[in-house]
């Protein structure tokens, strides 16, 4: 048997021993590619073609746009106004999005595993998903009062639904040959949701998550302006500015509003990046 | 006698597709089949003869319409819940986020009660298995950074990593070049030789059939039945220099000719 597995070894084909190495092409890679001019010069060209419009714009029509530097001066001088309000927020976006990523996870799972709960669960859904939820805001405001909750509630339903969908397609994504493979020794349903439904459904998962993180400082916004008596966050910022007239107070609030939505992007994609190193599009095109 | 000399006995097994609006489809109609414990059994015959059916009867992943089906003298389904079977599929059926050697470990990792009621035989681990298959190399790897090759190779460590019964495998090199399915094929005998399990093989290659079986099974379809059972008389271990004696060609020239006859019968 010895000198058969020699042989074997010997007349492995070549084909076999081929084995592409593991290319892993980050999407940009935090070395000095990055410092090429072809990486930065288009955007650092639109951003000055922007803002050439921009203050074009302020100068011509100050009833429509206010100086970028009056925007600047706001934000220097009332600093701690905008952190303090950005960071709350912030904190009803995270939250609202737990809330609703708990429960849609919890809710992706249940109508995964059960058909009758998916045929009642997924209908009412979709009826919350196509509700516009700046109609709904205003009622659970007058329902929940000007606190956190409303804003935690709008937050988590805007989240609810992408994940809702993606994950309970993930999990009935798996092929199967691998249900066979594992119903052959007999892997308890809790096993196979466990070991194989679960990781199979994250690359779906971080697809919504991608919508979801940048969205749920809509959610959280969107609250905030449906509740005129709230006396935190940007949304009361931007409420309270523009019924004054301070434009520069307005696009301040919304200039912190954008970094925060693409800082959440990039937090979601570091976290991608960390939990899917597996996956295909994680790994180049060749990998 | 349940465990005795007989690993897979089907009687009198029928297993019906309805099809809507048309007539039934007979996927297999009273098949009889009996396997002797530590044969190396291949089902062979043209695509719609029954033959992963009677597969996936005999794994417990569908019933049988009527007849029994047994496998070391249990139902199907208690021999999964005890663990005697393996599984091998057409497809590796690989997860993609464990390495190679998670990924054949992870069955030993489910139904544990089974698992440690099993675990009295003492043999190779899992890592010296994948060092015999030829992967040593790549057991910290992932999937997608394997060759098909590879790939199929895996799963069938996974399976035999289980130390089953009986180890059932649904034309696992259909979708490999020649070259690497007859290097896989001496695998196969290499680590069946060593663990001495039960195999029932769907194929649809001749040569295959021929060189791993003790027994080949052809089966015809519409309805789908047993038409012969060709003993093989080959001496083992099949090396390659096997495939190119007269014996060999006389083997894949009988089965041949029972695979045209039993289209022929049906075409009449």
């Amino acid at each position: 048997m010895n000198a058969a597995e020699d042989v074997l070894t010997v007349t492995e084909p070549e084909p076999e021993l081929i084995v592409a190495p593991p290319v892993r092409r980050p999407m940009w890679r935090p070395g000095l590619g990055f410092l090429h001019p072809r990486m930065w010069l288009p955007l650092v060209l639109m951003l000055a073609v922007l803002a050439t419009l921009w203050t074009w714009g302020a100068h011509s029509m100050p009833y429509l746009l206010p100086p970028l530097g009056d925007i600047g001066d706001t934000l220097r001088e009332d600093a701690d106004y905008y952190v303090n309000n950005a960071w709350v927020t912030l904190k009803e976006a995270l939250m609202g999005l737990g809330l609703g990523l708990v429960a849609a996870f919890v809710l992706a799972v249940i109508t995964s595993e059960f058909p009758l709960a998916r045929r009642a669960i997924m209908p009412v859904a979709v009826i919350l998903n196509v509700t516009p939820l700046v109609a709904i805001a205003p009622a659970l405001v007058v329902a929940f009062g000007f606190g956190a909750a409303p804003k935690l509630i709008v937050t988590g339903l805007i989240c609810f639904f992408p994940i809702l969908i993606n994950t309970s397609m993930g999990l009935r994504a798996v092929p199967q040959p691998v249900l066979q493979v594992y119903r052959t020794v007999n892997a308890s349903r809790l096993e196979t949701l466990w070991y194989i439904r679960i990781p199979m459904a994250m690359p779906y998962l971080f697809a919504a998550l991608r919508i979801v993180f940048p969205l749920s400082v809509v959610g959280a916004v969107v609250a905030e302006l449906s509740a005129a008596g709230s006396s935190e966050g940007l949304g009361t910022a931007i409420s309270l500015a523009s019924s004054m007239n301070r434009l520069a107070a307005v696009y301040a609030s919304i200039a912190i509003l954008a970094l925060l939505g693409s800082v959440l992007l990039l937090l979601v994609t570091a976290l991608e990046r960390r939990v899917l190193h597996w996956h295909e599009s994680r790994q180049g095109n060749g990998g | 006698m349940p465990g005795g000399s007989v690993s897979i006995s089907v009687r009198g097994a029928r297993r019906v597709y309805p099809v809507k609006g048309g007539t039934d489809l007979i996927a297999l109609d009273d098949v009889d089949l009996t396997v002797p414990a530590g044969s190396f059994v291949s089902v062979i015959g043209p695509s719609g003869c029954g033959k992963s059916t009677l597969l996936r009867l005999v794994a417990g992943l569908e019933d049988a319409d009527r007849g029994d089906v047994r496998v070391c003298g249990v139902r199907p389904a208690e021999a999964a819940a005890a663990k005697m079977l393996g599984l091998v599929p057409q497809a590796p059926a690989l997860l993609p986020w464990l390495t190679v050697l998670k990924n054949v470990t992870l069955p030993l990792r489910v139904n544990r009660a089974a698992s440690r009621r099993r675990a009295s035989a003492p043999g190779p681990s899992m890592e010296e298995l994948l060092r015999k298959a030829g992967l040593q190399d790549a057991m910290h790897k992932l999937p997608s950074q394997l060759s098909g090759g590879m790939q199929q190779r895996t799963a069938i460590v996974r399976a035999f990593g289980l130390r089953p019964d009986v180890l059932l495998m649904d034309e696992p090199f259909s979708a490999l070049d020649e070259f690497t399915r007859e290097s896989l094929q001496e695998q196969l005998l290499d680590l069946w030789d060593e663990l001495k399990a039960t195999v029932l093989f769907v194929t649809h290659s001749v040569s295959e059939a021929v060189r791993l079986s003790d027994k080949i099974v052809v089966m015809a379809p519409r309805p789908g039945r047993i038409t012969d059972i060709i003993d093989v008389h080959l001496p083992r271990p099949r090396g390659a220099e096997l495939l190119k004696t007269p014996e060999f060609h006389h083997y894949e020239d009988l089965v041949r000719d029972r695979l045209r006859g039993a289209f022929q019968a049906n075409a009449a």
